[in-house]
């Protein structure tokens, strides 16, 4: 496994397209955690700050930062298309790796980016929670961190769907086009088309980003009201959508085991030539 | 000797065209074979089935004995057909790459550079170098870890005269230090001079197989020319020395049959009261040998 990580490592530390998007991630992630609060003066009686602290913050942030998973999704299947277009893939199997391997490597990759990513949020969110929670606790500062896994399966969730679509299509436009369409547009319209229908809860997309889903901002708001006076131990409620969250975490991680082995299939049949 | 790679009823096609149909080859340790053919004789199709780059529809093939897998690979080096890295990245990190998969040391890249010429090069980008030097990173990565087999799939496609050269002399360096040698090209020449056993594919099919010498030797050819061609052809036809004679610019070719010496048909010629002028034994060239199956 080190052998592999080792591979990927020389391959994409000094593969600049890959080094922009990631700091575009970074970028991202962090102007976006630098915004956020900053927006929050210059909206009047409602105060965001109560959002921003402990232990609240672990719930609003890992959903408002759920979409820069699509980021990470890009870079696989930039990654991925790119091996295919330098026919790369062709040369690995030739010198000795299997297409067990040539997966494991992905895999191993898509796992080390999630970590890192669930990393940054965490830390992010530490250091916000730190600045603007009034009173504090280890208690009250580490309750709500388990959302942190949920958002790290999240991040796997959609990175192995990139490379699923990236193995697949082969071609880097096509591929980012056709995952882009999926998340953004597929996946919603048939979310509407079947809202009447409890199925629209076991859509891919759907069931990954209910793994980190919309916190009840309405109740905190009212609290708000009705208590001016911050307090800190008082949590708000993810909204009660979806499916029960034991049922939407195998969903997601069947849909993650689904990708991976649709991916083992193609590498397994596809020709490298 | 110990067998190197066994093929056995392989099959491949690709929707319609069959690639290569039934084959059958077994290359034993320290051979120099050859695989030649035309363009679309299978050759590379078979490279690429027995190097895990395709499948095969049917048939099977051995490495060392054993069921195929990846880790043998790590002990074979191969180039099949135009070789891919990294564009983006130098000629060393290129090879650090390949040295992982092989799970070995750094320490033989120098090596492998420098017999390939490309040590001064080894900062550049793979993306810079010149088609030639391309093909020589190609050969320098197959030759890492000193593998017991050299698996190359036309080395000297694309390459200027003095590059073909270059890389023929690397790779009969090799076959000198007792490497097994699996050499695909459609240049005879080439074949003949590094390789000592050759099969000929066409269509996907196995024409012939054996020692090139023995290819070579399978008949012998005499020019002759006597004060009367052509009495002297009706008599040889008659006779039952020689296969096939023909008339070439003045000269009677002859095909001997087989133990029939040049010593028997000029005294044949001498009982005949004819005098010979001129008696040269041709050598049959790969080429004319490999153009006469392949027209068939």
């Amino acid at each position: 496994m080190r052998r592999l990580l080792h591979i990927e490592q020389i391959k994409l530390l000094n593969y600049n397209p890959f080094r922009i998007a990631l700091g575009i991630y970074f970028l991202a992630f962090s102007l976006g955690l630098i915004i956020y609060p900053a927006i929050d003066k210059q909206i009047p009686v409602i105060s965001l700050s109560d959002l921003f602290r402990f232990p609240d913050v672990w719930f609003f942030l890992t959903w408002i930062t759920e979409p820069y998973n699509i980021l990470l999704a890009l870079i696989v299947i930039m990654i991925t298309t790119k091996e295919y277009s330098d026919h790369t893939f062709k040369t690995q199997v030739i010198f000795g790796l299997s297409r067990a391997e040539l997966l494991l490597q992905k895999l191993l990759l898509l796992v080390l980016l999630a970590f890192f990513a669930t990393l940054l949020l965490g830390v992010t969110t530490l250091i916000l929670g730190l600045i603007y929670s009034y009173k504090l606790t280890f208690g009250i500062a580490m309750e709500n961190t388990w959302i942190l896994g949920r958002y790290m399966v999240s991040s796997i969730a959609y990175m192995s769907i990139g490379l699923l679509v990236a193995l697949l299509i082969k071609n880097t436009a096509l591929s980012l086009l056709t995952f882009l369409a999926f998340r953004v547009f597929v996946d919603p319209v048939l979310f509407l088309i079947l809202r009447k229908y409890e199925v629209k809860w076991y859509l891919p997309m759907r069931a990954t980003t209910q793994l980190t889903p919309v916190p009840d901002l309405i109740e905190i708001f009212e609290r708000k009201m009705n208590n001016p006076e911050p307090v800190d131990n008082s949590t708000f409620n993810i909204l009660p959508e979806g499916l029960p969250a034991w049922l939407n975490m195998l969903m997601v991680l069947l849909y993650i085991s689904l990708a991976i082995w649709l991916s083992y299939r193609i590498l397994q049949r596809r020709r490298f030539s | 000797m110990k067998e190197i790679l066994t093929i056995q009823g392989l099959s491949k096609s690709y929707k319609q065209i069959k690639a290569i149909r039934n084959l059958d080859l077994e290359i034993s340790e320290g051979e120099a074979y050859g695989i030649l053919g035309p363009n679309g004789s299978g050759k590379t199709t078979t490279l690429s089935i027995v190097t895990g780059i395709i499948r095969q529809d049917s048939g099977q093939f051995k490495w060392f004995g054993d069921e195929p897998e990846a880790s043998q690979r790590r002990s074979i080096g191969s180039l099949i057909e135009a070789p891919h890295f990294y564009p983006y990245l130098n000629l060393e990190r290129n090879l650090k790459i390949v040295c992982d998969i092989k799970g070995m040391p750094y320490g033989d890249i120098e090596r492998v550079l420098e017999t390939a010429q490309l040590a001064d090069r080894k900062k550049s980008r793979f993306s810079a170098l010149s088609l030639g030097m391309k093909q020589r990173l190609g050969i320098a990565a197959a030759l890492l870890g000193d593998p017991r087999v050299l698996v190359l799939d036309e080395p000297t496609n694309g390459l200027d005269p003095e590059g073909i050269a270059e890389v023929r002399e690397i790779v009969l360096e090799q076959v000198q230090r007792g490497k097994t040698l699996i050499l695909a090209s459609h240049i005879l020449s080439e074949v003949e001079k590094i390789c000592n056993h050759v099969a000929i594919l066409k269509k996907g099919e196995l024409l012939a197989n054996g020692p090139v010498r023995e290819l070579l030797a399978e008949d012998e050819i005499i020019e002759i020319s006597c004060n009367n061609n052509q009495d002297l052809m009706i008599k040889l036809k008659g006779s039952n020395l020689v296969k096939e004679v023909a008339i070439e610019n003045g000269l009677l070719v002859v095909t001997l049959n087989e133990k029939v010496t040049p010593a028997e048909i000029n005294t044949f010629t001498f009982k005949s009261n004819l005098v010979i002028h001129h008696m040269l034994s041709r050598k049959r060239s790969l080429e004319s040998q490999f153009l006469e199956l392949v027209k068939e």
